[in-house]
């Protein structure tokens, strides 16, 4: 059976190109503002970095309306001397394909695989279209790892606000190092670089019709490729400014997909997480700096509501799979004022480990469990910015590793609890 | 005494004959019977030890269903109650086939009226079963997207939801069996476009200036909008 999604005249044009060292890909949907830097910067990347070698960049479009496309088309760097080349030695190609499936990042990343396994890419990258902070430097800091480090996996890691990524901070970083024993700081950052082998690796997985075809991809990738041990690293980026991720976006259907597929791949990897002690940094590359950040507005009253009415009305499912003391906590908390409003780390580990078990066991319908999250995690986040109103990134960063040492800590429940 | 042999012996004779060959098949119905009874109690006990084995109760328990069973009045779980239906449809069938060996003609005419009427009872129960499912189902659904929307009235609008499609399949249940076929739609159509109606007449005139400030608090809300970038 043929799987390939390629239309005919994009496996025209790869054939045309042939072979090639270097792919980037772009996914995109209505991207115009910020599509026309991320190419001018990618394509800068490979002409100062990449001389002599054959790249190739692709954007694959969602059906973009706003002229994303024809964007990417355009934009080129006219005057390669601003970043001290004088010429490139070899060509670079430019590929602008819409992708099938399921509409979402997942899917613009299968079609972006299929190529980079048709041209025989050696190593390839995928950045986010709406980066305003992305530099040529990214594609070096991406690609080279893998082309010249032996690693099959890069993970970026950014400076971003203390803010900015708070389901990465407080879910999918603590928990995937607790799982699997990487630290990798960003698994969901959005811009990877990895190595053909891998691309080959992730495209003969089953999963394009899940929510790893959406906002699941990102977790999915770093969790496939650290579980079946191919050599991971992260390489520094500096700060991630982008655009305010699609506006329309619903945050609990955001939440439910990147939980969803963190919760799927535990149980594809359940024998590889059970037998994890503890976790260990992995290879950090590039030169850390500090930049400054734009600052973020937070609305805690509103969020404090959310929980509560949260609380009120959907504590009744909670209460058949949360411990007893645990579902108390959180209902004596709808009386707390701003001020006294606290979820401690334990409360919150102890609060995702049920919500693991009970999709597990499926109590049950998945995407009502895990829909159900979402006041929880904006409780949650709530007591985060309280508690650090006042903390630098430093600090910060100290109390993500505290909760992730939780997380670690409190595994055991997790384990005897899975088999029961 | 041929008057006598024609008005007393006879007809005597008769319901003689007619008790030899209605006795055979009484008997064999008393049988039959006693056969359904014993056949109904063993397998009931098979089905019950069954659904232990594949953990119908657990499953029941956590769909909401033992919930909705105890909350009209069943105590027992599942597995019975689904054994004690087979058992009792089994021995239902045997008495059918117990009272048709009698073969009186009224018994056979209302026995055939019976078993044509029987496959709408059992297809209104089914869709009563799945219109309660299915309630639940949407209202918990609504429930959680309010709440993560911030509706105030999170609840309350889940109910409506769960009662309109609950109605919605009692209507269809009972154009199933025939009970006041357009009675019934006509009545669900003339509440529910009433319900529809007075909430409209209240929002619009009522609760007009309650649906402005609403919407003003909304609109300044929105200007408030977080800036936590949450991926």
């Amino acid at each position: 059976m043929d799987d390939n999604t390629m239309n005919n005249p994009i496996k025209q044009q790869t054939m045309e190109i042939g072979e090639a060292d270097i792919l980037v890909g772009i996914p995109s949907y209505n991207n115009a503002r910020t599509i026309g830097h991320v190419v001018k910067a990618v394509q800068a990347g490979l002409a100062k970095y990449f001389r002599d070698k054959k790249a190739l960049l692709i954007n694959s479009d969602g059906g973009s309306t706003d002229g994303t496309t024809e964007i990417v088309h355009k934009t080129t760097v006219d005057d390669l001397a601003t970043i001290f080349v004088t010429q490139k030695t070899e060509p670079f190609f430019k590929i602008v394909t819409p992708y099938q499936g399921i509409p979402g990042k997942g899917s613009a990343f299968r079609a972006i695989f299929e190529i980079a396994a048709t041209v025989k890419a050696k190593a390839c990258a995928v950045v986010d279209s709406d980066l305003r902070s992305i530099t040529p430097e990214w594609v070096e800091l991406l690609i080279k790892p893998v082309l010249e480090g032996g690693f099959d996996y890069v993970a970026p890691l950014y400076q971003r606000h203390k803010y900015d990524g708070t389901i990465t901070n407080s879910i999918i970083y603590p928990l995937t190092s607790a799982l699997y024993g990487k630290r990798i700081r960003q698994p969901i950052g959005g811009d990877f670089g990895f190595s053909g082998r891998l691309a080959g690796f992730y495209l003969s997985k089953d999963v394009w019709e899940t929510d790893v075809a959406r906002y699941g991809i990102d977790i999915w990738m770093t969790t496939t490729a650290i579980a079946n041990n191919f050599p991971v690293c992260q390489s520094y980026l500096g700060a991630k400014i982008h655009d305010a991720k699609d506006p329309g976006a619903d945050l609990s259907a955001m939440l439910y997909q990147v939980v969803s597929a963190a919760f799927d791949l535990m149980e594809t990897y359940s024998a590889a997480w059970q037998s994890v002690q503890s976790s260990e940094p992995v290879p950090t590359l590039g030169f850390q700096y500090d930049v400054g950040l734009e600052p973020i507005s937070v609305n805690l009253e509103r969020m404090i509501d959310r929980f509560s009415l949260g609380i009120k009305e959907l504590g009744i499912f909670w209460k058949e799979f949360m411990p007893k003391e645990l579902y108390g906590f959180f209902t004596k908390l709808t009386g707390s004022r701003k001020k006294t409003f606290r979820i401690p780390d334990e409360i919150w580990v102890e609060t995702i480990y049920s919500f693991i078990l009970a999709a597990h066991k499926r109590i049950m319908n998945r995407e009502h469990l895990l829909k159900s999250l979402t006041p929880l995690y904006i409780g949650r986040t709530a007591s985060f910015v309280m508690e650090t109103w006042d903390s630098d990134s430093r600090s910060v960063e100290d109390k993500i590793e505290n909760l992730r040492l939780m997380f670690e800590k409190k595994k055991d429940f997790l384990i005897k609890r899975w088999d029961e | 005494m041929n008057i006598f042999q024609r008005i007393i012996v006879e007809p005597f004779e008769k319901c003689y004959e007619k008790l030899l060959y209605f006795l055979p098949n009484f008997f064999t119905s008393i049988l039959l019977l006693i056969a359904g009874v014993v056949l109904a109690v063993i397998i009931r006990a098979i089905f019950q030890k069954f659904f232990k084995t594949i953990k119908l109760d657990r499953f029941s328990e956590r769909s909401g269903i033992v919930e909705a069973l105890s909350k009209s009045g069943i105590k027992d779980p599942l597995s019975v109650l689904i054994s004690k239906i087979i058992e009792w449809i089994i021995m239902l069938t045997f008495l059918v086939v117990a009272m048709q060996n009698l073969r009186i003609p009224t018994v056979e005419h209302l026995l055939d009226r019976f078993f044509l009427y029987v496959p709408n009872m059992f297809i209104a129960a089914f869709i009563l079963i799945i219109g309660y499912l299915l309630s639940n189902f949407f209202r918990r659904a609504v429930l959680i997207a309010s709440v993560n929307a911030g509706i105030k009235y999170s609840g309350l609008l889940s109910k409506f939801v769960k009662f309109t499609v609950f109605i919605l399949s009692c209507t269809m249940a009972l154009e199933q069996l025939g009970i006041g076929k357009d009675t019934v739609i006509i009545a669900f159509a003339i509440t529910f476009g009433g319900v529809i109606l007075a909430l409209a007449i209240a929002c619009g005139l009522g609760g007009k200036d309650i649906a402005r400030e609403y919407l003003e608090k909304k609109m300044k809300e929105d200007n408030k909008e977080d800036g936590i970038g949450h991926l």
